[in-house]
This record gives structure tokens, sequence and C-alpha cells, in this order.
């Protein structure tokens, strides 16, 4: 039996030093935050984006939450006891908690609320459950594998060991909601959440403002804020206009002043970097010519010089990458070793694939989405391996077009970047490079190797540890090596924060402006 | 007599109205066919944009059987204009809400947006335009027709941009963005921005107009009386140099809608132009299609009010009417 009951609560990482999360929480105020977007939801079972997570994340609770650390810690679940063999997780809720309705939560609301959300948007939190996949397309009226066993106990049985799941428990998918709110308000439960959360739906004006405010009866106790206000606005000049005017309390770095900001004389001490579980990569399709022949995919991996990109284009902000999994991410491996720049032996492996100089190739395809980042980066790119004779051609899409020639496979050399939606190297390896995950699911590579998948398939079932480790950096390592994806850098979160704001996480999950982590224990010193 | 007349003119008008707004309905079809086709052959899916970084095959189908995309194309396009014909705008992919409802709550941002927008370029128009002509060569005129070729070729974006800097992050005089609750004071530099290109058109409209009336005999005449300058140009002049600062008006609601996504997104403006950019981002095809609906009768009924002020300002209308 592997217990979570009792870990203690880590106190949180205020921005501002240590000397600050020494005071006493000063009860009141408005923090007054900013969304890049207006949230197209705010029900748990229909998001996918992370500005409406940003929200749903204070009003909602899950079983489990992550900690500062991204361990699993119990939420609405007291404790959760495993079987030996990793099969069934049992959770014992904790009495008396409330919804913001008034009622309490009991354990048919979590089996009511996961078929619900099995049947929203993001049904592959969920799918590990048995009899999951039978309910997701209709075959049964419930998924097997949950089971009440009494008013506060539920257990659910998966078909077979899956070491994340925990982290799948406290992931915003998996939020419990009240089953007659959201029968009374039907599709409109969206624009009017109820949950168990610390904070409370005050109102939200489209393309406006999102309000919150505190949930006097929240399980953990009252939160220090009355109020928390998430402006929507989409130019990232403005949000920095809005915080240098003072009227914002935290807001996101503006693409360019990372080290402006930093020397400034007032938004020096307000400034803060931190290291975020995404990688900017490139990736090939492996199916199709000319990329099928791995020694291409090499010579170009040795031509490109990601050093001008991390330290010219993003101002030295974000970390540059080994390997594929960034190094914030629980189970990262600092001894992967990329394929190092250097281009003569490009120019050789272009020799040995029968292109010496380029010849024969023609102009490479290169797609990627919209954005003036992209752009610089493919121009760097297309600037590098000029050098070894190969010409790129660029073609930039938008998002949703993006995506669909890189998800059907017509784009054969692409950037695609990847954010942990949790904090485990299944989540990165194995969603991106098992063949099981082919297209849309996340292998846009159209990587088969049986080797690869034999690896993660082993380590997706067992416990955490250093077994389990070596088996996802053997893969990682195969994975760099067959040049099946190149990484440019990890991804990093470049926030600007009041020195007035208290408790703020720095979570690897958050990136600015949208902070993932709970607002329940910030508080404002003013 | 007058008073037969009179109504004669009235129906007259009536009739033309009439006839202007039955011809609206084959031009809001064809554009709503227009914007179906350009969607149909724009690459993307609304099903897999709405998925984020990562889709579900199942739930990827299941998204488009609930979206009607598994159906032809022509199916799509009758069933959408059949519910149009009974009112009803269909349902937004991205917020599973009537897009009537997602359009009606920032319609009314968007309208007084274009509003004060309006009124900025008619006010400051009229009045830099009118002074600018009294001494033509002068360099007053040579300043305020250099400030209006600006106002036309300045970016709104970077306008917007450097409004914000200057009157609020560092005079601190006015808010960086935000609808403040429909305040005043939040009105004030979306609408200079968003009105700067049409401000420019019509000053430099009513000045050559201007300059042009001043010619005429009837002026000639004003002054021939012993007007004062003042009398001449505010009175006599100025009413007949307007005629073709209308239709520049007219012209320039293009300009205010082309650059309302603009003005909303550098000043977080909730609107119907941010609403349509993020739709056609997302392919959310029905918010684009009612967005586009919305946008082209405004600029029909705009023309249309055009013409009618044409019969208020231009007495000769008047008289042609009868």
């Amino acid at each position: 039996m592997r217990k979570l009951a009792g870990l203690a609560v880590v106190v949180a990482l205020a921005l501002a030093g240590a000397g600050a999360s020494a005071q006493a929480p000063r009860a009141g105020g408005t923090l007054r935050a900013v969304f890049s977007a207006d949230p197209p939801t705010l029900d748990p079972a229909h998001a996918t984006d992370t500005t409406s997570s940003a929200v749903i994340r204070q009003v909602f609770d899950g079983l489990l939450e992550l900690d500062e650390t991204l361990t699993p810690v119990p939420a609405l679940a007291r404790r959760v006891d495993a079987s030996a063999d990793g099969r069934v997780y049992t959770f014992a809720l904790r009495p008396g908690v409330r919804f913001h309705n008034g009622r309490e939560v009991r354990a048919a609301d979590v089996k009511y609320s996961f078929e619900r959300a099995a049947k929203g948007k993001r049904p592959w939190v969920f799918e590990k459950i048995s009899g999951a996949r039978e309910f997701i397309k209709g075959t049964a009226d419930g998924i097997g594998g949950v089971r009440l066993v009494d008013d506060l106990t539920i257990e659910l049985r998966l078909d077979r060991p899956f070491a994340p799941f925990l982290h799948l428990m406290a992931y915003d998918a998996a939020s419990i909601v009240p089953r007659e709110e959201v029968e009374k308000r039907g599709p409109g439960f969206a624009s009017h959440p109820v949950g168990t959360g610390a904070f409370r739906f005050a109102s939200w004006r489209r393309d406006d403002q999102v309000v919150l405010e505190r949930f006097p009866d929240h399980f953990r106790g009252s939160a220090p804020l009355d109020r928390v206000v998430f402006r929507i606005i989409p130019a990232e000049i403005t949000r920095f206009n809005e915080y240098r005017a003072g009227q914002l309390d935290l807001t996101d770095v503006p693409t360019g002043q990372c080290r402006s900001v930093q020397n400034d004389p007032q938004l020096r001490g307000e400034a803060a970097v931190w290291p975020t579980l995404g990688t900017h990569g490139l990736r090939f399709n492996v199916a199709k010519p000319p990329f099928a022949d791995a020694r291409l995919r090499r010579a170009i991996a040795h031509a490109i010089d990601p050093t001008l990109i991390v330290e010219r284009l993003l101002e030295g902000c974000v970390y540059p990458a080994r390997g594929i999994l960034p190094p914030a991410l629980p189970g990262y491996s600092s001894g992967i070793r990329r394929l190092a720049f250097d281009r003569g032996r490009a120019k050789q492996l272009l020799v040995e694939a029968g292109h010496p100089g380029g010849r024969g190739l023609g102009p490479i395809p290169f797609n990627f989405n919209t954005g003036d980042l992209n752009q610089r980066i493919a121009e760097v790119l297309q600037a590098q391996l000029r050098e070894i004779g190969i010409a790129l051609e660029l073609r930039r899409l938008d998002w949703a077009a993006h995506i669909k020639v890189v998800d059907d496979g017509s784009a054969v050399f692409f950037r695609q970047g990847w954010i942990a939606d949790y904090p485990d190297p299944e989540n990165f390896l194995t969603v991106l490079f098992h063949s099981r995950n082919i297209g849309a699911a996340g292998n846009t590579s159209r990587y088969r190797n049986a080797a690869v998948d034999r690896l993660l398939d082993e380590a997706d079932g067992m416990a955490p540890g250093p077994t389990r480790s070596a088996r996802y950096h053997r893969a990682e390592q195969a994975i760099v090596d067959d040049a099946v994806w190149i990484s440019l850098y990890h991804y990093s979160s470049r926030a600007l924060v009041k020195r007035s704001v208290k408790g703020l996480e720095r979570s690897a999950l958050s990136s600015a402006p949208e902070f993932l982590a709970p607002l329940r224990r910030v508080w404002l010193d003013r | 007599m007058r008073r037969s007349e009179g109504s004669g003119s009235i129906a007259d008008i009536g009739r033309a109205l009439l006839g202007r707004l039955l011809a609206l309905g084959p031009v809001l079809f064809g554009i709503t066919l227009l914007v179906f086709l350009l969607n149909a052959i724009a690459l993307g899916d609304p099903a897999r944009a709405a998925m984020g970084q990562r889709a579900d095959p199942e739930a990827l189908e299941r998204l488009r059987r609930d979206y009607a995309l598994d159906r032809p194309l022509a199916v799509q396009y009758v069933t959408w204009i059949g519910r149009l014909a009974r009112g009803d705008l269909g349902t937004s992919f991205r917020e599973q809400r009537a897009v009537a409802e997602v359009i009606a709550e920032r319609l009314p941002a968007t309208v007084r947006l274009a509003f004060a927008a309006t009124l900025v370029a008619v006010v400051l128009g009229v009045a830099a335009g009118a002074l600018a002509a009294v001494r033509p060569g002068s360099a007053l005129d040579h300043a305020l027709m250099g400030a209006a070729v600006l106002g036309i070729s300045t970016p709104v974006f970077w306008l917007g941009m450097m409004l914000a800097l200057v009157f609020a992050v560092t005079l601190g005089w006015l808010p960086v963005s935000g609808y403040g609750g429909g305040s005043l004071r939040h009105l004030v530099l979306p609408a200079l921005t968003l009105g700067a290109l049409h401000t420019g058109t019509v000053a430099r409209m009513t000045r050559s107009s201007l300059l042009e009336v001043v010619r005429q005999d009837y002026v000639q005449t004003a002054r021939g009386k012993g007007l004062p300058e003042r009398i001449v140009l505010g009175k006599h002049a100025l009413r007949n140099a307007l005629i073709p600062v209308v239709t520049v008006i007219g012209i320039g609601l293009a300009d205010l809608l082309v650059g309302a996504p603009l003005t909303e997104t550098v000043f977080a403006w909730p609107g119907v132009g941010r609403l349509l950019v993020a739709a056609v981002g997302q392919r959310d095809l029905p918010v684009v299609m009612g967005a586009v609906l919305v946008f082209a009768l405004v600029y029909v009924l705009g023309n249309l009010l055009v013409d009618l002020a044409y019969l208020v300002i231009d007495p000769r209308t008047r008289r042609a009417a009868t």
C-alpha cells in the first residue's frame, strides 16, 4: 500500500523572496491578473487550453492536486491507497466538503464527473480506467472500472498499471462537478461554473474580464484574496503597458524585452524567469521521403546550431536542450547526448545518403505556424541549412491550418512545441513517439520503432524509480539518435509580478501570463 | 400645393429606400456564399482546432458529428441558410452558445467605438479642414494637412500603442485599455486611434471642397454683400462644401470596419472585430458567418444613411425628388 495522505503542504515559494514568506498573510484585496485570450470555456470537461485551465483550477478541485514539486497530494480525497499490483486505487473523500451551492460532495459526484468528462474533449485522461474505452465508444452505460464503495469512498480499477495515473487524477479535466448544476444549466455551465474551489465564479464579460470571488466555505479554509480579476488583453504590449501603469499585478514579459526588463531599475526586482515543462522542437515525417532516411535527418540535426536561437532570438531567457524532456520535468536526465552541431559530419552524412552537397533534394518545405518568433527561427534554420547545401522553402500557416498538415502527414519537416499536460516522461515520450499514437494523438513524426515502443510500454506501467527512469532514458536517447525530433530549446516562463503579491507559486506548470498554480495562498501586501 | 409636392417627395424617397433594402437580400446572400466557400478552401478543421496540442481520434470524430462537419458542404450551407431564414444564426463551435448571443454581447462595444470614431472624424476633420481652407498655403494649412496625411498613413496598431504610451503610461491621464464597464474615459484613446485615418480623409476633403466652393458665384455674392468672412465661410460655403464630405464619411465606414479588429486588439476592447479575428483563427465558421453578416449589414445600412443625409444637406436633391 502506498499512502499519499499526510504529505506536508510545502510552503509556497514567494516570488518576492524568502523574507516575505515569513510574514503572516493579510486578508483582503483584489488580485489583478491577465489572460492573453478569452477562455473558450470554463467547463473542465471541455477545456483544452491553459487559459481555461487557469480559471478551472481556482473554481474546481480534483481528488488530488500537484504541489510545488509537482507531486500529487490529496485535495478532495483525504487519502489514496494503491493496490500492490498498481491496478486498483481507492480514494477516501474528505467528509463535509461543499460545492459552491452548499451541497456536500459524495463519491457519486466523482463517478458522474469522470463519466461526463470522458465524453468531453480530453477522454485520454480517463482511458486507462477499465471499461472507459467501451463507455467512450458508447458500447457501455458507465465506466466499469469506477466503483462506489460507500458514500465517501470510490475505487478506480485500471486495465494495466499506469504510473502517472495519480497525475491524471490531479489534472483539471478530472475536476469534480455537481450534477444538479450541470443539468440545470446545460451548456450554460461552461459560462457559469460551479465547483468546490477556493474561488467561486462571479462574472464574465467575454473578451473583457473574468471575475472570481473568495469561497469562504472552502474545505481548506477561506483564501486571503477577496477577488481575482482576470483581464483579457490580447496584445502583449498592452498587457505590459497596463502593468507599468499599475493596473495589473502580474503579467508576461513581451517578446524581445527579457533582458531589458531585467536591466530596468524599476522592473528588475519584479521580473522572474523560470523553467516550464515544454520543448520547442523540429519534427520530420519519417514515413515519407525524403526523411524516411535517418542519415538525411541526422545530417540536418548536425547542421543546426540552436545557440543562435537561444542567445540571440530569445536573449538567453530559455534553456538550451540536450534531449527531449525538459529539465524541470521529474525524470529528466542530464545524460542524454544530442547530435552536436558539426557541419563536417552533416556534409558527410549527406554524401552517405546519396545527396552530396544537397544534390537531388530540391527545396524542402518547412512548415511552421504564424508568429514573429517562429518566422525568425525558420529564417535562422534556412540560413544554417543553406551552409550544407539544403534549401528550405518556408511555409507559414496559421495554427488551425498548420496542425492540419502536421496531423495528416502532408508536412515533411515542421516545427512543433510540446508542453506536458502532467509532469511525467510518459506524457512526452509515449504520447509523441509511441507507434500507437501516430497522427493527431501525438506521434506526428509517424515514428515506428518496436524497441522504443517496448521500452515505453514497460516504463509506463512501472512504479516511479530509477528502473523506470532508465527505460525512458534509453528510449529518449534512441529517438534523439534517430533524429526523429530535434530540440531547439526548453520553454521558460517570463513573468513580471508586483512586489506586493505574496505567495504566488513559480510552478513549472505555469507559464505567464496564465499562472496555473492555485491562487488560494496568494495575498497582497499593500 | 406645396403639401402634395412634399408628400410626393417622401413617397419617392420611400420607394428609393425600399429598392435599396430589397437589394440588400442578394448582396448579403452573395457575401455569405463567398465566406462559406473561402472557409471551405482554407486549410484547417474546427474540431481539430478546438482540441489543443493533442487530439483524441474518437473525440475528434464525435465533435465533427456534433458540428455537422461530416456532411457534404452543400448540405452544410443550405442548412445554415435555412436556419438563417428563421432568424437563427446557429451555434458557435468554440463557445457552444448561440451565435446571435455571442455577437449581441459584443456589438454594443463595437457600435460605441465606431460611433465615437466617426464623431472624432467629423468634428476634428471638418474643423481642421475648414481652418486649413481659411488661408490656403499658410503655415497653419501645411501643418494641418501634414497632420491629416499622417493620420491617414499611420498604421492603426502603431498609433494605438503610441497614444497609450503617451497618454496612459507616461502621463497617466487615461486608461491603457479595457472597456471599463462603458466609461467615457476608456473610450477616448480607442476612438482617436480608430478615427485617425478617417479624420485625415475628412479634413482633406473638407479643405479641397471648401476651396472649390469659395470660388462659386454665390459665395462671391455673399462677400459682395459685405458679409463678414466668418459668416461667408461658416454659413454659405461650409454647408455646400460638406456634401462630398458626407460621401467620404460613408465610404470611410469600410475603413472603420477594417480598423476595428486592430483597435479592439490593441485596446483590449470587447467588440465584434476581435471576435471575428479569433473566430477565423479557430475556424469557428458559424461565428465568422454571423460576424461578417453583421459587418456587411452595418456597411450597407451605413451607406443608406449617407444617402438620406444628402437629402438633408443638399436642397437640390430634395428639389430633384419633387
